[in-house]
């Protein structure tokens, strides 16, 4: 869609700037869960061209979950590597993350933008411009 | 087993619970320390202060 921001395209632009870290948290929609695989949701899923799977199951365990998030990271193809939170939840519970999240956590730790609950607060578009800003302010000299 | 209705209220619980509680802008990001998908390659948030702004994408594969 024209004049839509992907994280590939952040990237892309600023990897060698900013670190950018994918962190794989609870399935947010498994089989055994919250599931949108079926029905009207599943067919609108297919439709939309999203890359998310509707065949997975909540991992059990930190190795079942670890090979989830090795098929995420392979299918999404970020080229961004993958860290695992571990089965106790603790960093989605520290971030509120679940179902996805955006956050830029500044040079000196704090938190630049905090992104809102996805997937409608999901807003890569808003990342981008915050980056821009914190980037462009770290530069100017005070 | 839960139905489909209680497995929304109790994630919408989950989110209205923490959402209050998550980090807002000014505020010390949570330090942590995660593995990669291999259970290698240990990384911490602290660890990137003073060397390079973080982006944190949260999500899974559903």
């Amino acid at each position: 869609m024209k004049g839509t921001v992907s994280l590939h395209d952040l990237y892309a632009q600023y990897h060698e700037r900013v670190e950018f870290l994918v962190i794989y948290i609870r399935e947010a929609h498994p089989v055994d869960g919250w599931w949108l695989g079926g029905g009207i949701p599943g067919l609108l899923l297919k439709l939309s061209g999203s890359k998310a799977a509707t065949n997975v199951y909540d991992p059990k365990t930190m190795e079942e979950r670890r090979a989830v998030a090795g098929r995420c990271e392979a299918a999404l193809q970020y080229g961004i590597r993958t860290y695992v939170d571990e089965m106790d939840d603790r960093v989605n519970r520290a971030y509120a993350a679940a179902p996805t999240r955006l956050y830029l956590v500044g040079l000196d730790g704090r938190v630049v933008y905090a992104g809102g609950l996805g997937p409608f607060g999901f807003k890569p578009a808003e990342l981008g411009a915050a980056i821009a800003k914190y980037l462009a302010q770290a530069a100017t000299p005070r | 087993m839960p139905n489909a209705i209680q497995i929304r209220r109790k994630a919408r619980a989950w989110q209205k619970e923490f959402d209050t509680l998550a980090p807002k802008v000014g505020d010390m990001a949570p330090d942590f320390e995660l593995r990669d998908v291999d259970g290698e390659n240990p990384i911490r948030l602290s660890g990137f202060q003073g060397r390079k702004p973080v982006t944190l994408i949260f999500g899974s594969y559903t």
